[in-house]
This record gives structure tokens, C-alpha cells and sequence, in this order.
């Protein structure tokens, strides 16, 4: 009896002493899985983090105008911004561009920096600068390359630089004509050579004096001074630039036709400057079409706008200079221009105009079929029924 | 324990993804190579219609660039055709690649030869006329190499098939090309050595147009396995087969008549 008290006591003392343990381990694991519980937790909030971090860095990478390409030291793409990303798997000129940021990196895994211009025809016409970095991360080598499309760049270095060349010889060739004309004149005793020479110092005279007006009609239209708004039938902006045009046509044996003067169009702006846009186009149009041939002026409606259309049937303009005609002094062919005369800011003054009476003007050209320019100017809307009911 | 072990599926799927890689790889080539003459065509324009003599000779040494870029593809195609023998599509596509190489080097050679063509016609002063269009021509040949390319990586067979009838556009400038260089050499503005000049430049540009209609031709061929030749053959083969109808019938009236007239004497 007291054997099998002390063998219960025993056993319920081990029991006892298990439930103990257990309850101990219970609680060691319960404090593990908690443990376990929090790491994950943290783990979760720093994947969230980084993730975060990652799409604010891809977002970051994807506003830089320019393209980011980042490998690693096994050639991986490890980021390749959106810029970059469309010039992958590219065809055409943009294959080309791929394939020398590709080989501009292989060159710098080796340790040295790698530019290259490409230069792409197009159309349209591009100029991409690629540089390939090689830099570390982590103590792993990595390469970072960066295309840069340079175009409206040197487009912008072209027209500067052309700029300055171009007004120096626009100016300095007649002011070294009359010096020369008058040094010669001064030797002069024949008379009927001194008048030759008086009359040639009298064009040049007049040449660099057309040059200086127009440069100064330019500078006060590039001022952004408001141009005076009235409302203007378009046959009198029309039939007036027409009739200025008309002598020298004639001289050159151009024929110039209105084939619809807009007799029921309006717009608004300032006559004046009006008048000449339309009269330096003209001026252009005859300038450039052989003897015999046919200047056409058309004015219609499209939309919102009143289109004035000047179509020559001349020698036309290259495509690649279509972009740069409206240029201060730029000149297609220097030779011919010089022959025919003007002072090469007829088509920079129109741009103006246009631009300042809030339109546009569009250039169509052919070369040896000739060009036509388009005017677009706002319509003066609801005057055109007032205008023509009062005469 | 090492896993070097064979499995047959995997190693499989290995093999064709390094295969799928391989063509991708050689399609991308192709594009690059495409791009190098898409790019060369209106450059070489510009050096004809400015007499840049140095931009020619940049371009005429390039070639080799080309030339190069053309021999390592077509020897990638019979690395793939020896070592992963193709079957189908696969096999079209390869084909295609190496009769592509030769279309695009071909096209590529032509705007070396426009280059010399300029050279040799340094200083002589063409009209408006022929210069415009000239400068048609080479937008018009841009325009058909790039839709060519895009064709072929689009496996577009329609645009494939109607590059033919575009090409007619090229044709006819080409035709008022000729005409127009008649004309200027009618009216004294060019000699006759650069009338003749001239008009060669203009073949190469007509040329470049039939290198892009052959490129259609072949990425159509790639995409639903049919050649234009195909019909030939095929008009062949019916002829032959009416022929062999033919000769049998023939045959047999002749067996014919020879059994009625030996009935009598058999008779």
C-alpha cells in the first residue's frame, strides 16, 4: 500500500515536473514563433521599403531626358531607363545606337572611359552622344552609359555660329565695296568712269542701307512689340501686296496670278506688317522663278484660320535646308542670292510677323518644281458678314 | 550530389532556348546590318548634292564595316543550319537570313557606287530639276529599305507582298529621271560624260528599290513558305504532266490503229 502511494507520488511528481517542462518549452517556443513573427514583419516592412526606394529610384531614372543604361561586371542590365529602353530592340538608325551603346560598354568593362557621336540621317536627322563610365559598386566593377540626343543642341550651335558668319559678310562685303569703289573714284579723271563708279557706290549704298532697314523692322518685331489688331478684309491685304510685287515681276517677265483673293475672309492684325509678310514671300516667289513662268496667290478658310497661300514654280528648295530657311541671312545658295539681291531676312521677318499675330507658316517644297508658302493666320470671327454689309 | 546526371527534357529546353537565342541573335544582326544601309542611303544622297568629297570617301571606306558585319552573319546562319539542323520555320527563317545578307550588302555596295558616281561628276553643275529629283529618289528608296526591314521584323507578309507595287513609285521617278537628264544635256547645262554618270546613279537608286522588293519577297517566302518561283514551278510541272497525258494518248491512239490494221492478216 505505502509502496503504491510512494510509485503514484513518484509518478505524479514526473508528471508534474514534465507539465512543467513542457509548459516552459511551450512558452520558449511561443516567445521563438513571436520572435520569428516580428522578424518576418520587419523583413515584410524592409522588402516594402525597398521596393519602394526601388520604384522611386526607376521612376527617378525614368525622368532624366536622357537614356541610363547600368550593367554589372557579368554584362547584366541592372537599369535601363525609359529613354534608354527605346532604343532596344530598335530598327533602323536607332539599331545602331543600341549597338554602339553595346560595344561603348565592352570598352569600358576594361576600365576606360568610351564616348561616341553617332549621327543619325534619318529622317529625321539626329545626333546621338553615347559615354560609357565604368564605376564601382560594392567593390564590383559596373558601367553606366548615357545617351544624350544632342540634336536641337547643334541645331541651335549651327544657327548661332551661321548667325555671326553670315551677318559679318552680309555687312562687310558692301562696306568693302564702297571703300574700294571710292578709292578707285578718288583716282578717277575720266568722268564717264567716275559716274560708272558713283553709280555702283550708289547701289552698294542702297544695299547696306536695305540691309540695316530690315534689320531694324526685324529687331522691333522681335521686341515683342504688340502689332496694332483691326479687323482686315483679306482681298486688301492681298490685292496690296500683289500690286507692290507686280513691277518687278513684270521687269522679270514673272506673271503673277490671284486665283481667289479671300473677297469674304477677315482677320485681324496690323496692316502694315501684314502687307509686307505677304510682300516678302512674293518678293522670294519672283526672285527664284525662271523668266515666263507664274507666281500663284490664294487665300482660303481652314477652320479657325485664314490660309494665304504664295506658290512659285521655281528652282525650290533642298529638303535639308527646308528647316533652316526662316533663318536671319541664311541663304541656300549663296551665289545665286548674291544675284539676285535682297538681304536675306525676308523669310525671318514673315516668321515674326506670324508669330507675333499668333499663326503659322508652313513651307512645301520641291527643288527644280518649286515652293509653296502658307500663311495661317486667326480669322477675324463674325466681322466678315458686318464688314461686307457695310461695303 | 553533383547534378551532371542526363535529362533528356531539360537539356532539351536548353538547347532550344540557346537556339531561340541564337536566331534572335542573328535576326538582330540582320536589323543592324539593315540600318547601316537604311542610314547609308540618304548620306550618300547628301554627298552627291553638295560634292562632299570627304563624306564620300568615309562612306566608300565604311563598306568594309559593312562587308564584315555581312560575312560574319552569313557564317553565324551555317554555324546554326551545321550544328542545330532546323526544321520548318526555323529553317525558312535561317534561309532567309542568308539571302537577306546578300540583298542588304548589295543595296550597301550601290550607295558606295552613288560616292564614286559623285566623284567622278565633282564640279559639274546639274539643274534643279535633276537634283530634286534625285533627292526624291533617295526618299524614295529609304522609305521602301525601312518598310523592307519592318516587314521582316513583323513577319508582315502583306507588307512584304505590297513593297512590289511600291517600288512602281520609284520606278516612275527614275523614268523622269532619265527623261530630265536628256533634257539638261539637250540644253547644254551638263556634258555628256555626267549625263551618262548621272543616269548610272540613277540605276543604282532604281536598284536599291529591287534589292527592298527582293527582301519582301523573301521575308513573305520566311513567313508562309511561298516564292513567286513557286508558280513557275508549279505552271512546270503541269506542263509536264499535260505533255506526259499528251504522249500517252498519243500512244495509245497509235497502239490502236496498228491492232485495226493487223486484224486482217491476224484475221
Amino acid at each position: 500500500m505505502t509502496i503504491a502511494l510512494v510509485v503514484v507520488v513518484i509518478v505524479a511528481l514526473g508528471l508534474g515536473v514534465a507539465l512543467v517542462v513542457v509548459a516552459g518549452r511551450r512558452r520558449g517556443l511561443q516567445a521563438e514563433v513571436a520572435r520569428l513573427e516580428r522578424g518576418i514583419d520587419d523583413a515584410s516592412a524592409r522588402t516594402t521599403a525597398l521596393e519602394a526606394e526601388r520604384l522611386r529610384l526607376e521612376r527617378a531614372f525614368d525622368a532624366i531626358p536622357q537614356g541610363v543604361v547600368l550593367v554589372d561586371d557579368q554584362g547584366e542590365v541592372v537599369v535601363r531607363n525609359t529613354t534608354a529602353a527605346g532604343f532596344s530592340g530598335a530598327r533602323h538608325g536607332e539599331a545602331l545606337v543600341e549597338a554602339a551603346v553595346a560595344e561603348l560598354m565592352t570598352d569600358a568593362l576594361k576600365g576606360r572611359v568610351a564616348t561616341r557621336t553617332v549621327d543619325l540621317f534619318g529622317p529625321p536627322r539626329r545626333t546621338v552622344v553615347i559615354t560609357a563610365t565604368p564605376i564601382s559598386v560594392a567593390e564590383r566593377r559596373c558601367v553606366l552609359a548615357v545617351i544624350d540626343d544632342v540634336s536641337e543642341r547643334r541645331r541651335l550651335e549651327a544657327v548661332r555660329r551661321d548667325f555671326v558668319a553670315n551677318i559679318s559678310h552680309e555687312l562687310k562685303t558692301p562696306v568693302g565695296a564702297l571703300g574700294l569703289l571710292a578709292e578707285t573714284l578718288l583716282a578717277e579723271d575720266d568722268p564717264a568712269v567716275a559716274q560708272r563708279l558713283a553709280e555702283r557706290i550708289q547701289t552698294e549704298a542702297f544695299r547696306v542701307g536695305h540691309t540695316i532697314e530690315d534689320l531694324l523692322e526685324l529687331s522691333r518685331i522681335e521686341s515683342g512689340e504688340l502689332p496694332s489688331r483691326e479687323v482686315l478684309p483679306v482681298h486688301v491685304v492681298v490685292s496690296e501686296a500683289v500690286e507692290r510685287i507686280r513691277p518687278a515681276a513684270e521687269q522679270a517677265g514673272i506673271v503673277v496670278e490671284l486665283s481667289d483673293s479671300g473677297r469674304d475672309l477677315t482677320l485681324l492684325g496690323d496692316r502694315r506688317q501684314l502687307i509686307s509678310a505677304l510682300y516678302n514671300l512674293l518678293d522670294n516667289a519672283v526672285k527664284y522663278s525662271d523668266e515666263e513662268s507664274t507666281v500663284e496667290v490664294g487665300a482660303s478658310r481652314a477652320g479657325e484660320s485664314v490660309e494665304i497661300a504664295v506658290t512659285d514654280h521655281g528652282i525650290g528648295i533642298p529638303v535639308r535646308d527646308l528647316g533652316r530657311v526662316f533663318e536671319r541671312f541664311y541663304r541656300v545658295d549663296q551665289a545665286r542670292s548674291r544675284r539676285t539681291g535682297g538681304t536675306g531676312l525676308g523669310l525671318s521677318i514673315v516668321r515674326h510677323v506670324v508669330g507675333n499675330h499668333h499663326g503659322d507658316i508652313r513651307v512645301e517644297s520641291r527643288l527644280g518644281e518649286g515652293s509653296t508658302f502658307t500663311l495661317c493666320l486667326p480669322a477675324a470671327a463674325g466681322v466678315a458678314d458686318e464688314i461686307a454689309a457695310t461695303g | 550530389m553533383k547534378a551532371s546526371g542526363f535529362r533528356p527534357e531539360r537539356d532539351m529546353q536548353e538547347q532550344r532556348k540557346t537556339f531561340h537565342q541564337e536566331l534572335e541573335q542573328m535576326s538582330a544582326d540582320i536589323v543592324r546590318l539593315a540600318a547601316m544601309v537604311t542610314e547609308l542611303i540618304p548620306r550618300g544622297t547628301e554627298v552627291l548634292l553638295t560634292n562632299d568629297l570627304r563624306e564620300a570617301q568615309e562612306i566608300i571606306e565604311d563598306d568594309d564595316v559593312l562587308d564584315a558585319l555581312a560575312v560574319q552573319i552569313e557564317d553565324h546562319c551555317y554555324h546554326v543550319l551545321a550544328l542545330q539542323q532546323p526544321m520548318a520555320g526555323d529553317l525558312r527563317a535561317i534561309v532567309t537570313a542568308i539571302r537577306l545578307v546578300s540583298e542588304i550588302e548589295r543595296s550597301g555596295d550601290l550607295m558606295v557606287n552613288v560616292c564614286k558616281g559623285a566623284r567622278r561628276i565633282y564640279g559639274a553643275n546639274f539643274d534643279p530639276k535633276v537634283r530634286g529629283l534625285i533627292e526624291q529618289m533617295g526618299e524614295e528608296a529609304t522609305k521602301l529599305f525601312r518598310l523592307a526591314i519592318d516587314a521582316y521584323v513583323e513577319h508582315n507578309a502583306s507588307l512584304a507582298t505590297a513593297l512590289d507595287d511600291m517600288d512602281d513609285q520609284l520606278d516612275g521617278l527614275h523614268k523622269d529621271y532619265i527623261q530630265a537628264i536628256f533634257e539638261s544635256h539637250h540644253a547644254g547645262s551638263i556634258d555628256l560624260q555626267a549625263a551618262v554618270q548621272l543616269a548610272l546613279i540613277g540605276r543604282y537608286y532604281e536598284r536599291i528599290g529591287d534589292h527592298a522588293v527582293n527582301i519582301g519577297t523573301r521575308v513573305e517566302y520566311m513567313v508562309t513558305g511561298w516564292l513567286p518561283e513557286h508558280s513557275g514551278a508549279a505552271r512546270l510541272q503541269a506542263r509536264a504532266a499535260m505533255e506526259a497525258a499528251t504522249q500517252r494518248e498519243h500512244e495509245e491512239q497509235s497502239g490502236e490503229t496498228e491492232s485495226h490494221t493487223d486484224n486482217p492478216t491476224t484475221g
